[in-house]
């Protein structure tokens, strides 16, 4: 049986395209559990969901942006052991603040810009912003030397890792 | 109607964020994973067979850390092979004489660490014993070099250990030398410190810190860490209490489970104690 993969159809029919987003999340989160530990550099990693998320709000806007936001966090939740609303809300605000920046028919334009990368991390501040507030609660320390020391480092590498993706759409816009 | 439906079209955006916040805030408030019962111990279990199956992928961070520990601990251990010998007939003579009583001796139960979530600051590790071991939530995990964490999931043959350095860690503590009680808590990277300490309690940078026989959750005299420094701050009735772990979290390949849980019985005294603290007095 060939299994022929249709690009146009993939781009006319949501169904799919939401299939796919599904899956890809569900690959990204099991990447960031067993394999990114390879490349954490004092326990900073970057954030593969995140970047899907902003990448998702600027391909199918705000709306859909924070509930792709709400689920990747609600998935990375529960495959991380971490307290279960805790990346479900951060990343809904950060498709949301991703989604501002939605322009219908030029998502692969932004995507396949340097305008992704500032707004991996535009909406990776407001995430770790929110992430860190919530995760130093318990800790007896101050939130604004915990949130400069790993929210702007963590915020950092999500942004060079965005730059992958960043640099296969714009390869594929030359094509 | 026509004029709700066109408001609810309009806002459509503001109002799913109002709700998608409201659904993360009540998730956050129904607490930790551990309340989500059987789901939890399949996906522990899912979790730790994916990364036992890819434990074989060396990390050569780690290894490069585990090198040089390793030689450092030979070095120790042909200086400490010396002195033990002679330490163990002493011991001996000393015991025989002042009749002490021997130490509980707990079970241990070995296991091998199959994965280490670091992750965005989620210090936990994955051991390759679970409930079909004998492991259950709520038993600690040590080394030789001391201790390691908590048993905070387990699933038939795996369960997650919440390492020390980790947010939620609290861990009741003494110091050797001096016997003065503090909390430890962690404060980020692989410093933890010695919380409520006074300034004119006499704390020393090189004191062993062990677990405190006040503890409900962890046995005690466990070794934690070496106190690295000790500083008055400013404004505060407290020290500042810097203690560096006895285990190398970076080269954590084996550790032991202590099949101890604390006693049923001190835990429902203290508790009552505590509620009946809280009521009003009545004349």
């Amino acid at each position: 049986m060939n299994i022929v993969f249709d690009r146009s159809q993939f781009v006319s029919n949501p169904a799919l395209r939401f299939v796919s987003y599904a899956v890809i999340a569900l690959i990204l989160s099991i990447i960031h559990i067993v394999f990114l530990r390879f490349l954490a550099v004092s326990s900073v990693t970057p954030d593969l969901l995140l970047i899907l998320t902003v990448w998702i709000a600027l391909a199918e806007g705000q709306f859909v942006g924070m509930f792709a936001g709400f689920l990747c966090g609600l998935l990375f939740d529960v495959v991380s052991a971490d307290v279960p609303g805790s990346n479900a809300l951060s990343k809904t605000i950060a498709g949301f603040v991703a989604g501002y920046f939605y322009r219908e028919g030029f998502a692969m334009q932004t995507i396949g810009s340097y305008r992704f990368l500032l707004l991996v991390a535009l909406s990776g501040s407001v995430h770790n912003l929110l992430y860190f507030f919530f995760y130093v609660k318990p800790m007896q320390i101050s939130f604004p030397m915990f949130f400069l020391k790993y929210g702007v480092a963590t915020t950092l590498y999500t942004t060079v890792a965005a730059a992958f993706p960043m640099l296969i759409v714009n390869r594929r816009k030359e094509w | 109607m026509q004029r709700f439906i066109d408001f609810v079209v309009r806002f459509k955006n503001y109002i799913a964020l109002c709700a998608l916040v409201v659904m993360s805030f009540s998730m956050m408030s129904f607490g930790n994973l551990s309340q989500l019962g059987g789901f939890r111990a399949v996906i522990v279990g899912s979790i730790g067979w994916l990364q036992s199956f890819f434990a074989w992928i060396p990390n050569p961070v780690a290894l490069k850390s585990e090198n040089l520990a390793l030689r450092e601990l030979n070095l120790q251990l042909s200086l400490e092979s010396s002195r033990s010998r002679q330490a163990i007939v002493e011991n001996a003579t000393l015991r025989k004489m002042l009749e002490l009583p021997n130490m509980t001796e707990y079970r241990l139960l070995a296991a091998d660490v199959v994965g280490k979530t670091t992750t965005q600051l989620r210090n936990y590790a994955t051991i390759n014993k679970g409930t079909a071991d004998g492991v259950k939530d709520g038993m600690c995990c040590i080394t030789d070099a001391g201790l390691v964490g908590i048993v905070i999931g387990a699933s038939d043959h795996y369960a997650v250990v919440q390492l020390l350095l980790n947010r939620d860690t609290r861990v009741s503590a003494r110091v050797q030398r001096s016997r003065v009680d503090g909390i430890l808590v962690w404060e980020g990277e692989t410093t933890i410190s010695l919380k409520n300490v006074p300034k004119s309690y006499d704390i020393q940078a090189g004191d062993i810190v062990l677990t405190s026989s006040y503890s409900a959750r962890y046995p005690a005299n466990i070794v934690i860490g070496r106190i690295t420094q000790v500083a008055d701050e400013n404004q505060s009735l407290f020290r500042r209490v810097v203690v560096e772990p006895a285990v190398n979290f970076a080269t954590l390949e084996q550790v032991f489970v202590v099949e101890y849980l604390p006693g049923v019985e001190r835990t429902d005294l203290e508790a009552r104690v505590e509620e009946r603290m809280r009521r009003p007095v009545t004349p």
